[in-house]
């Protein structure tokens, strides 16, 4: 589970999340929806702990992300915007890696891995160096390496942009999969019928705040538009930057 | 623990770069080779010239036959001069040519001052061991001519001398040898600073262009523990580095037949682990600020802009050094990369080190790297490290 409250952050003299609230359940999809530059990328990076807020506090499972770092970080597995991969290292060598970070070893480490390629179907891509591999493949590795910890939170930004169809439907599988198994997942898209497609609840960000939070049912009572679409005009208070 | 993986991540990546292993290979051969070079060319030109007959064209022989025999004597070989010695010279077709005027032998007999000319290029260095032995046995034949002339007049040719100059020369062939080995300090903090110069931009700033930063910085893992792995391998290529220099620099004293030069260099196994340890605390000092200053740059090719330029800077005193004999005092001690290279060039000329220098630079610089770590750990905690500038 992840609850934010009250966060602030800004660059210099720029505002980028300003008193942004909500909670991600266990079990559920959440999507923070919003333009580019809403500030939706700075709100998952304060909760996967590369930027400090200036105010307010964000908990993963109860864990401060700024007092409780360490803690924070075991319960969480990202996808960050920039998932960039060691060109030189096999994908399999990826994802041990980062099991080795979190304190993995040995058969159990290993084990852990095999299920990951099954899983993600990347036995073909398993023992070549990333040089050379695909946005998709790519994206498998980040994915595979993000996800050797088991953890219960998962954190993706933007996670199908710039992915084909197939690679996208196979995200959204992978999505609804993580939910299935009890996870917490936030996702963050400018794709209004993506979030729409696959969350539970959508958190609306714009100009750093948030500007709507709830269901999809709640948000087209609250706003007296029957589509969705109209909806997120309505409460953005523009298009711009708003894939519809 | 952490360290350990990290270390080993980035030595393998490392490992496989062709890149990075080329130059980390090859740069550090550099050195000895253009000293090898350096030197084989100054020995054969040396031991070429010094033992062999000098062929002299000579303008006007007849009218100093005594002196032609005095030369002929002494190794050199007369020819006849071409038509206009002068240009043949200035073209560079001659090293030298002499000219004897037709008035030699009036003004001998008479005893006036007896010209001759001497036609020669002094701005042509390998002419240089010519002009200098004709000059010579000249001057030698004019003295022992004035001598006898004395005699002659019943006076002693000792009166013509008021001074008795003695040459005492005090330097060892070591020192002698180190006066040319001198630009060796140069190359081995120039080794110290590229030796790793690789392994610190693409783990650091190379790391963050790849956008694969962010998601290494998300793992449990104190910020410090990634710095130190990653520190760790430049550390290691580094290492290395001196060690292919200095292994380097031994082959190469062993192939140039230095000897031939009237040089003996006497490099023993205890002086070559001396000047490693020597230069061994340097390397913290520049891995780290290597590590610092790639990570305030916003890209690969950036990073290797600044960090190229970097070993120039402590190098400046040892190029110096390779002119100007500087005598160890302890502030020199004080500055680190400067000490290291005084202490190098002695271990060099075979002098025993003042332990104060030692313990002073040793400490000094591995306190100056230990506080640039403490800094770029610092660094690496703040946010500015993934976000670039």
């Amino acid at each position: 589970m992840i609850e934010v409250q009250n966060l602030h952050k800004t660059f210099k003299k720029v505002v980028a999340v300003d008193d942004v609230s909500f909670t991600a359940e266990d079990g559920h999809i959440t999507g923070l929806l919003g333009p580019n530059g809403a500030g939706k990328t700075t709100t998952l990076r304060i909760l996967y702990t590369i930027l400090r807020p200036n105010r307010g506090t964000a908990r993963v499972d109860g864990y401060d992300v700024v007092t409780q770092v360490r803690e924070a970080q075991r319960h969480i597995g990202v996808l960050p915007d920039s998932g960039g991969l060691y060109p030189r290292l096999t994908a399999r060598e990826h994802i041990r890696y980062f099991g080795r970070l979190h304190g993995q070893n040995g058969a159990a480490l290993e084990a852990n891995i095999e299920t990951l390629i099954k899983l993600l179907e990347m036995q073909d891509i398993a023992e070549r160096r990333c040089e050379g591999f695909s946005h998709g493949q790519r994206l498998k590795v980040a994915i595979a390496r993000a996800l050797v910890h088991q953890p219960k939170n998962i954190l993706l930004d933007e996670p199908t942009n710039g992915l084909d169809v197939m690679s996208t439907r196979a995200m959204r599988g992978l999505i609804r999969r993580l939910r299935d198994e009890g996870k917490c997942v936030l996702f963050s898209s400018h794709v209004m019928q993506e979030v729409s497609a696959l969350c539970e609840r959508i958190v609306a960000i714009a100009r750093g705040q948030v500007v709507a939070n709830g269901t999809p049912d709640e948000l087209r009572q609250a706003t007296g538009q029957a589509n969705l679409e109209e909806a997120f005009v309505a409460v953005i208070g523009s298009e711009e930057g708003l894939m519809l | 623990m952490n360290i350990t993986i990290v270390f080993r991540k980035e030595l393998i990546d490392a490992l496989r770069d062709r890149r990075t292993l080329t130059g980390a290979l090859f740069y550090p051969l550099l050195g000895p080779l253009l000293m090898f070079l350096l030197f084989s060319v100054i020995v054969s030109t040396f031991s070429e010239q010094a033992d062999k007959l000098l062929v002299l064209p000579v303008q006007g022989a007849e009218h100093a036959p005594h002196l032609i025999e005095f030369l002929e004597q002494n190794r050199v070989q007369i020819e006849a001069a071409p038509a206009d010695p002068e240009t043949e010279v200035r073209l560079g077709n001659l090293d030298v040519a002499l000219i004897i005027p037709a008035s030699y032998g009036d003004d001998f007999r008479a005893g006036r001052p007896a010209t001759v000319q001497i036609v020669m290029d002094e701005s042509r260095q390998s002419a240089s061991v010519n002009i200098q032995r004709t000059e010579g046995l000249l001057e030698i034949y004019s003295g022992q001519i004035g001598a006898l002339r004395l005699l002659a007049r019943g006076v002693s040719p000792i009166t013509n001398h008021a001074l008795a100059i003695e040459r005492h020369d005090v330097s060892t062939p070591q020192s002698q040898a180190a006066g040319f080995l001198n630009l060796m300090p140069y190359f081995i903090i120039f080794t110290v600073f590229t030796g790793g110069m690789g392994i610190a931009i693409d783990t650091t700033v190379g790391e963050r262009e790849r956008g694969s930063l962010e998601p290494l910085l998300i793992n449990p893992v104190a910020r410090a523990e990634l710095v130190l792995g990653k520190l760790g391998v430049t550390l290691v290529f580094s290492l290395f580095a001196v060690v292919e220099t200095l292994i380097g620099f031994t082959l190469m004293l062993n192939f140039v037949p230095l000897d031939e030069l009237g040089v003996r260099v006497d490099l023993d196994p205890l002086a070559i682990v001396g000047i490693f340890l020597m230069a061994a605390p340097m390397v913290l000092l520049a891995g780290s600020l290597q590590m610092i200053i790639a990570s305030f740059t916003r890209s690969y090719k950036e990073a290797q802009n600044y960090l190229g330029l970097l070993p120039l800077v402590p190098a400046l005193p040892g190029m110096f050094l390779a002119y100007l004999p500087v005598k160890p005092e302890v502030w020199n001690m004080l500055i680190p990369t400067f000490g290291q290279q005084l202490l190098i060039n002695q271990l060099m000329r075979g002098e025993t080190l003042n332990i104060l220098h030692v313990l002073l630079s040793v400490s000094l610089t591995l306190l100056v790297g230990a506080t640039l770590t403490w800094l770029a750990i610092r660094l690496y905690e703040g946010e500015q490290v993934v976000l670039g500038r």
